[in-house]
This record gives structure tokens, C-alpha cells and sequence, in this order.
């Protein structure tokens, strides 16, 4: 009876340790509030329609490096979309960025595009943010509608966080007529996929999926293997979680 | 302070391992159960840091509104939460010496220098501190409460996962809103 008691147990204090070893990364994240991010103003309400992004407007996470607003990874794709008329900011030429932080990471770099000009680049040398985090950035000349892409570089990964800010730069309050059409929506706007539970097996790693130990998954070019049952939370990437993924 | 969101390995195998188990019966909950019921309890704990002073010192009314709403909820929710794990015989903290944490600092909690800079900020300042404090803090809420939606077994913590998360993302967009303000 004892016995028969000592198993179950275990296995709770197993799964009690691999998810509270997931846990911690990902509460590691943030995002501009202000002026707003596409990723704020769809945590907002102020855009609508935008999938996952609503509960975790800080976890737009991804490879250095990556000019996208949603930093070229799996998710969040509805935050490149152009056609979904963000609003844009009224804004003179300094802005001041200021940024939500979920958890501190030591930092190197903050920096601020638009298109290929780099605006403003930010050396924190690997320190830890403090209870905020403002930069003042000049806007160069540019004028009119513009999108601001915003990384966050940090120090002890190869990730960074990426928040785009649509702005009408040139001090005016009128908003700006009609946001450019540049591209037609060449794409379907994204339907984003349910907060599901199939098992994708042997696809890439996906928050919001459950996977069965055994299960095989691509992340970042590597492949790995489930070692226990759970539901994927961003922040639980493989390579951050070895209790739960074994790499192949 | 208090509370760290550690471990909760040890605790369970510590409850578990003595008493007498009831016939070979799983419990009603199960390890992400009783992480968000501690780590829940912890994060009011320190939340409630900032919008204690958010209730007293904001300028904008509509902040101070906010932080005393968001503390009623926050004393009922965390009643319920205490109740469920007393039930259960569970820890109300995590325990820190498990070490689950160990490498990761404190970078996902409220430090106290946080709680000190808000402390020091006057005016406009002091705003815009708390509301970024708070839009953080609710973040991370906001995920502890979605994990147990979706990996609780308890019912009543499911739901309680759920009404978490809708009132702390209205809370969030009330925040958002304050934020973007000029």
C-alpha cells in the first residue's frame, strides 16, 4: 500500500519539476506600450482578430537578427501583416520608445529601424534592466507613415524580442489619410491555428501544442525528442527545457 | 516578498510521502495545480506591492481606480487559493530549496529595487512606473493562469485560471490605454 503509494508520487514530483523548470523562461519577455506596438495595440483591443498574441504581447521572441515584426519566427504572423491598418502614432522627429518588461534579461544591444537605416542603437553591455525602460530616439528625416521595428538584443542567448510601432512622424495630429497600400495582401490574412491539442508529430515546435513523450520536433534547425507529456508554453522551447525535450 | 515561485517538487513528495493515502485513489489535482496555487499566491504577494502604492500615490484617478480594483480581486482570489492548497495539505510556498530557479535570478519577479524605484518616482513619473510595473507583472499573470488552464486537473483551479486570466488582460487593457496616452 505504502508502496504502491511511492510510484505515483514520484511521478508527481517529476512532471512538478520539468514544468516548474519550463516555467521559468517563459515568464522572459516584453514589448513597447508606448507609443504602441502592434503587439500592444492587439493586447489593447484597438486591433482586433489578432490570435495567441492578445495574452502574451511580450513573447514576440526569435532569432537575432530578423528585420520581421514578429522576428521571423513561427508565430505572430498576423504582426506582418500591413494590410491590417495598425494605427499609426502621432509623433514629432524625437520619440521616446518605452518598453514592458516580464522579466530582466541582461541586455546588449536595443535597437530601432526603419527599413534598412539603423536610427538608434542602445548599449547595455549585458546589464540588467532596471524598472523601466525609455529610449529617445530621432527620427532622421522620416516623415509620414512609418514603422518603426524595435529588437531587443539579449545577452546570454541568441534570441531577441521584436515589437514593430506604426508612426505618423512630423508633429502634425492628423492622422494620416490612408495608410499606404504598398503591397496588396498577397497572402489570405493569416487564420491562426487553434490553441489546440494534436500532437504535431515531427513538426517544429509550437506553443499551445501538447506532445507525447516520444514525440520529435524541429526547433531552431535541431531536432528533439519529448520526454514527457505536457502542453507547449512559449518559453518552453526545447533547447530551454531539457526535463521535457531531449535533444536527438 | 515572502513567497519565491520555486519548486514544488519536494513539497509534494514531502505530503505525499507521509500521512496516510487514502486507497490507491489519484489526487483531484495535480502538479501544475498546485504550481499555480503557489506561484498564484506569490505573485499577488508582490503585485500587491505595486498597486498598494499605485492606490495611494497615483495622480491619474483612473490608476488609483484600477489598482484598488485589482486588489479586491486579488484578496478573494488569493483567499481561494489558500484554501485549495490548505485542503490539500500543500505547501502555500514552493520550496525554495528545490532550486528550480537556481540560474535564473530573480529576472521573471518584482525585485525590490523595482518596488524602490517606484517608491522614489514622483508625478508623471511615478505613473508611468507603476503602469509599466503593472503591465509586466500582469503579463506574467496572466501566463502562470493560462499554464493552468491548460495543464490543471482541478476543476475549480481551471476556472479559477480562466477568471484570472479575463480579469488581468482587462486589466492589461485598461493599462495599454493609460500607456499610450501622450
Amino acid at each position: 500500500m505504502r508502496r504502491r503509494f511511492t510510484l505515483p508520487a514520484l511521478t508527481v514530483a517529476a512532471t512538478a519539476a520539468a514544468l516548474t523548470v519550463g516555467v521559468s523562461p517563459a515568464s522572459a519577455h516584453g514589448y513597447i506600450s508606448s507609443p504602441p506596438s502592434r503587439q500592444a495595440n492587439c493586447a489593447s483591443g484597438a486591433v482586433a482578430n489578432c490570435g495567441d498574441i492578445v495574452y502574451e504581447p511580450q513573447s514576440v521572441e526569435a532569432a537575432k537578427g530578423s528585420k520581421q515584426c514578429n522576428g521571423g519566427g513561427s508565430r505572430f504572423a498576423v504582426l506582418n501583416d500591413n494590410s491590417r491598418n495598425w494605427p499609426a502614432a502621432s509623433v514629432g522627429q524625437n520619440v521616446t520608445f518605452n518598453w514592458v518588461l516580464t522579466a530582466r534579461h541582461s541586455t546588449s544591444t536595443w535597437e530601432y529601424f526603419i527599413g534598412n537605416t539603423q536610427l538608434a542603437s542602445f548599449n547595455d553591455g549585458g546589464a540588467q534592466p532596471g524598472a523601466t525602460k525609455s529610449h529617445a530616439v530621432n527620427m532622421r528625416g522620416f516623415s509620414g507613415r512609418q514603422t518603426v521595428l524595435a529588437r531587443w538584443n539579449v545577452a546570454d542567448t541568441a534570441m531577441a524580442f521584436y515589437a514593430c510601432v506604426d508612426l505618423n512622424i512630423g508633429g502634425g495630429t492628423t492622422p494620416p489619410t490612408t495608410p499606404p497600400p504598398t503591397t496588396p495582401p498577397t497572402t489570405p490574412p493569416t487564420t491562426t491555428p487553434p490553441p489546440t491539442t494534436q500532437p504535431p508529430a515531427g513538426g517544429t515546435w509550437r506553443a499551445g501544442a501538447a506532445y507525447q513523450p516520444g514525440n520529435v520536433v524541429t526547433y531552431n534547425g535541431r531536432s528533439y525528442t519529448c520526454r514527457q507529456a505536457h502542453t507547449a508554453l512559449a518559453g518552453w522551447e526545447p533547447p530551454n527545457v531539457p526535463a521535457l525535450w531531449a535533444a536527438s | 516578498m515572502g513567497r519565491k515561485l520555486t519548486a514544488v517538487a519536494l513539497a509534494v513528495v514531502l505530503a505525499s510521502g507521509c500521512g496516510s493515502p487514502p486507497e490507491a485513489t489519484a489526487p483531484p489535482y495535480n502538479a501544475t495545480d498546485v504550481m499555480f496555487l503557489q506561484m498564484g499566491l506569490a505573485q499577488i504577494d508582490e503585485g500587491d506591492q505595486v498597486a498598494g502604492l499605485a492606490e495611494q500615490r497615483a495622480a491619474d484617478p483612473r490608476l488609483r481606480t484600477l489598482a484598488t480594483e485589482l486588489r479586491a480581486q486579488w484578496r478573494e482570489e488569493s483567499a481561494t487559493m489558500e484554501r485549495s492548497l490548505r485542503d490539500w495539505r500543500q505547501p502555500l510556498a514552493a520550496d525554495p530549496s528545490a532550486g528550480a530557479h537556481a540560474g535564473h535570478g530573480d529576472v521573471h519577479s518584482l525585485r525590490p529595487s523595482d518596488i524602490g524605484e517606484l517608491r522614489a518616482a514622483t508625478g508623471r513619473t511615478f505613473d508611468r512606473t507603476a503602469v509599466t510595473l503593472l503591465l509586466g507583472h500582469l503579463g506574467n499573470c496572466v501566463e502562470t493562469a493560462r499554464m493552468e488552464v491548460s495543464g490543471g486537473a482541478h476543476p475549480p483551479a481551471r476556472t479559477l485560471g480562466a477568471n484570472v486570466t479575463s480579469r488581468r488582460q482587462s486589466q492589461i487593457q485598461s493599462l495599454l490605454k493609460l500607456a499610450a496616452e501622450p
